[in-house]
């Protein structure tokens, strides 16, 4: 008898521990929305992005963005230029190198406080001080409060990102808040949410990766139409259906249900040439070191091929230059390496490669063999198989091999690899990105540095301050990029997001802020167009009624039927 | 008493555990810095901030004193901080950790439970009908891994009939309380629950049915059977009673592999556990996580298992005595 009591007891304690926390994190449950008001949701696959604060969120564009509807800037993008935010205007002073602020009058934080010069000088200052992910203070010198409205902030060197990456990007920070705060990346108080945007945090869970917004009723350019913004989790693969089952009004959606979305009634946005997928060559090692080896297997590799097969069209194809067609810099008079195998060829036969009877090229006894890695991420296995075969092809033995993703990083920045399939975003946005992703010694970047007159010209841009002269010079980076070829951008893939059409959310120019390629920009939400007639009925069934009550029923029926058995004994 | 030695077992298991998630994430190639600034390309990882964040993570300095500030951490009940998180590793865990329980406490109870009923019954039907298909099906089952038949699940029920949630563990702001919250909860368990149940049952129940069959040829049943009692006592109280000891002895294990299954299940269902949190953690090379999370992990399944070899005395008397008999 006393073996069957152990046993009952054991598993009534788990059944009890497993009710109890059920229990526990059912009354965790905060945050409700009022009828009547109008509630945006947006599915997001990853959810939990971090604490909305500058300094709190995680160090990635989604994360950013859920502050920036809290946070304002001096200065902020729409779909088609800079617009004013905190300051109404401003201009550049070249004999003092600093920029002057005419800031907004009758701004109020959301505690009311009103907005002044001396929050926004003293938020560069504490910035610099204090260094965010996101916002890089190393070209400010000081920030000085001219009047109640007035801001000049001087600069060590002129620096043409300027605008784009840090006066359209620094969140402004309240000083009547922030000024005593040592450690702002630990400042998690209530009142650590103050800003001027047009949303207030209401609820963050970094559990369910939900974020609630209830709407700023002071905002400076009128109170939004959406009363509430909710942040989901849904992963990539169900977002499609979450949207045509008209659970969420908008989501980013993958490339192969565009077709089934957009026929369902639903508006489709894309967007191409923020990310490159990129073949990172090592130029430091024999044989890749000689450029025109780099050249041959530009011209082995069909990008044409990579794109329809390899992203179903679903990409723009590739420019040795980097950036893409979509971006005001990209220049369309560089080598091309339109795909041509004989010349691949011809190129190795100079060289020295001979070809032999087993269909590789050999030199001084040896097969020329390389080494392919790549990642299984973003569907970089089936660009690199492709690749494998291209090069195989011509004669170049490949070993071809898929290793974990930060792995392959790691093995690119130690440069222990021959070539890569790798890839990285950031390049829509100001051209800065270039030096970053061609002399830095990233895992995404070509870390080249052998050629003077790119790395003068790279250095040149970012103080050039004639918008027009800097786009010249980073046309002709492109082109000594494209004949170095340190590494051979393959493609940019498209990227959708499908919604409902009740609020036009748009991908702002160049991204929000430094360059975030997400249709999140908090002034669309200013206007909501209503109830769009819900598009298309849903595709799948009705739900099937009482479930719940069906396996209530069940498990109470086995409740049941355990406690009459043991009263038996 | 025998107790001690076997306690000494568990303690140096437990170190050398304790060592192992220390020393683990740290051989994977990569560094979390890079890890986290890696692919964002519009993280500004100044050499400054890159100081700083050496010196706060404590990366800085030599692999031993990582490892003795880790070990006087624990013992104070300090975890660390999270580097991508940028939060006390224990707050996260505990966030996470009472999801995985209800969903590996439930599966657990629910598949031994069934596993156990199943295998009697089938046992005792040994070649009838029922056995044979229930055996087939089971066979069949196990060949699929878990989040294989996850996948089954959500496409059939949440995407084609729509029934049940996509993912998550529970409605965003339903506004839900009180009942309706907890049904809430448990319409987003029963996939993930299923998914991981249906998984664990197989090895189970065939053990069970294995010992069913031995326990029915033994005398005593046979007894039972010729005193005149009703099949169902035959069947649970004499022969399934003392079918049931292998089961209990491994559940212990079970507890391991359940969490281990749970990784996957909780991957593929969003479900906001500790498994999905391991899961984010190997990407951003966030050691302090992964050491939290394989510690508490380690804790359970070494509790559980000295929980068992508590239980099995219990339940099978000729253990204990024999051991008591010859310490003496």
């Amino acid at each position: 008898m006393k073996n069957k009591h152990v046993a009952i007891v054991t598993l009534l304690s788990i059944l009890l521990l497993s009710l109890l926390t059920g229990l526990a994190i059912a009354q965790a449950d905060s945050g409700n929305t009022n009828a009547g008001d109008v509630t945006y949701i947006i599915a997001d696959p990853t959810g939990d992005w971090g604490y909305p604060t500058p300094h709190g969120h995680y160090p990635r564009g989604p994360g950013y963005v859920r502050m920036s509807l809290i946070f304002d800037t001096l200065v902020w993008k729409d779909n088609q230029s800079f617009v004013p935010a905190l300051a109404t205007d401003w201009e550049y002073l070249e004999d003092e190198n600093a920029y002057l602020f005419h800031l907004r009058k009758g701004v109020t934080w959301h505690d009311g406080e009103k907005f002044t010069a001396d929050d926004v000088a003293f938020t560069y200052n504490y910035v610099k001080e204090h260094p965010s992910w996101w916002v890089d203070l190393k070209s400010l010198k000081q920030a000085e409060v001219l009047d109640e409205y007035t801001v000049k902030i001087y600069l060590n060197e002129r620096y043409a990102p300027f605008l784009n990456n840090d006066a359209g990007s620094l969140a402004i920070l309240p000083k009547h808040i922030w000024q005593d705060v040592v450690d702002p990346t630990e400042f998690r108080e209530q009142e650590s949410l103050i800003g001027t945007g047009p949303f207030k945090l209401v609820d963050y869970s970094k559990t369910h990766g939900t974020y609630l917004y209830e709407v700023n009723k002071d905002y400076y350019r009128g109170k939004p139409d959406i009363d509430s913004l909710k942040f989901v989790k849904i992963s990539e693969e169900m977002s499609a259906t979450a949207l045509m089952r008209n659970e969420v009004p908008a989501t980013a959606i993958l490339p192969e249900t565009v077709a089934e979305v957009g026929a369902a009634g639903f508006v489709i946005i894309n967007q191409s040439g923020n990310w490159n997928a990129k073949l990172m060559i090592n130029h430091n090692k024999a044989p890749m070191s000689s450029k025109e080896f780099r050249h041959a297997l530009a011209y082995a590799i069909n990008r044409t091929e990579l794109v329809e097969i390899a992203q179903r069209g679903h990409a723009i194809q590739g420019s040795p230059g980097l950036l893409s067609p979509t971006t005001p810099y990209y220049n369309p008079n560089i080598p091309y390496y339109e795909y041509d195998p004989e010349r691949a060829k011809d190129i190795l036969e100079g060289q020295g490669y001979q070809l032999k009877e087993d269909g590789y090229y050999w030199k001084d006894g040896e097969v020329l063999e390389l080494e392919l890695i790549t990642a299984s991420r973003f569907g970089f296995e089936r660009v690199a198989e492709i690749i494998a075969r291209q090069l195989e092809d011509i004669g170049i033995k490949v070993n071809l091999r898929s290793l974990e993703w930060k792995t392959l990083d790691s093995r690119v920045i130690t440069r222990q690899f021959d070539l890569a399939v790798s890839g990285h975003g950031g390049i829509g946005g100001d051209p800065a990105i270039l030096n970053k992703v061609i002399l830095g010694k990233f895992g995404y970047s070509a870390n080249y540095t052998k050629n003077d007159t790119l790395n003068q010209l790279l250095e040149a841009q970012l103080h050039e301050m004639d918008e027009e002269k800097r786009k010249e010079m980073v046309r002709e980076i492109q082109k000594v990029y494209a004949e170095e070829l340190p590494a051979l951008t393959l493609y940019y893939p498209t990227w959708y997001w499908g919604h409902d059409g009740s609020v036009d959310i748009y991908y702002t120019m160049g991204g929000i802020a430094s360059g975030i390629p997400i249709p999140l920009n908090k002034l669309a939400f200013m206007e909501y167009k209503g109830q769009v007639e819900a598009p298309a009925p849903a595709a799948t069934e009705a739900p099937v009624p009482g479930f719940e009550l069906l396996i209530s029923i069940l498990a109470l029926t086995a409740v049941a039927y355990l406690t009459i058995r043991r009263s038996k004994d | 008493m025998r107790k001690i030695p076997e306690i000494g077992t568990y303690v140096i298991a437990f170190l050398i555990i304790l060592v192992l998630i220390f020393l683990l994430p740290r051989m994977m190639p990569g560094d979390p810095l890079t890890a986290i600034c890696g692919e964002e390309v519009l993280v500004e990882m100044t050499p400054e901030l890159r100081t700083e964040l050496l010196h706060r993570f404590a990366l800085d300095e030599p692999l031993w004193r990582q490892f003795f500030v880790y070990l006087t951490g624990i013992m104070h009940g300090n975890f660390g901080y999270s580097y991508y998180y940028n939060a006390p590793v224990l707050d996260i865990i505990l966030e996470a950790l009472p999801w995985t329980l209800l969903l590996v406490g439930t599966s657990l109870l629910l598949s031994t439970v069934l596993s156990i009923i199943l295998g009697i019954e089938s046992g005792w039907r040994r070649g009838k009908i029922s056995d044979k298909s229930l055996l087939t099906t089971t066979m069949i089952l196990n060949g699929f891994p878990n989040f294989f038949i996850g996948i089954i699940l959500l496409l059939f029920f949440a995407v084609y009939l729509g029934c049940l949630p996509l993912q998550g563990a529970k409605t965003p702001y339903s506004g839900l309380a009180g009942i309706d919250s907890m049904l809430d909860i448990a319409r987003h368990l029963v996939l993930p629950l299923i998914a991981l149940t249906l998984a664990q049952i197989p090895g189970s129940y065939l053990l069970m049915r294995n010992t069913m069959l031995t326990t029915l040829k033994e005398p005593f049943v046979r007894t039972a059977k010729a005193k005149g009692l009703s099949k169902v006592a035959v069947r649970y109280k004499h022969a399934g009673r003392n079918a049931m000891l292998p089961i209990v002895t491994t559940t212990g294990v079970r507890v391991g592999i359940i969490f281990t299954g749970a990784l996957f299940i909780e991957i593929i269902f969003s479900y906001p556990g500790v498994g999905l949190l391991t899961y984010n953690a190997l990407f951003m090379r966030d050691y302090p996580i992964l050491q939290g999370v394989f510690f508490i992990v380690a804790v359970f399944v070494i509790l559980a298992n000295f929980v068992v070899d508590l239980l099995y005395r219990k339940i099978d008397p000729r253990i204990g005595d024999a051991n008591t008999e010859y310490a003496h």
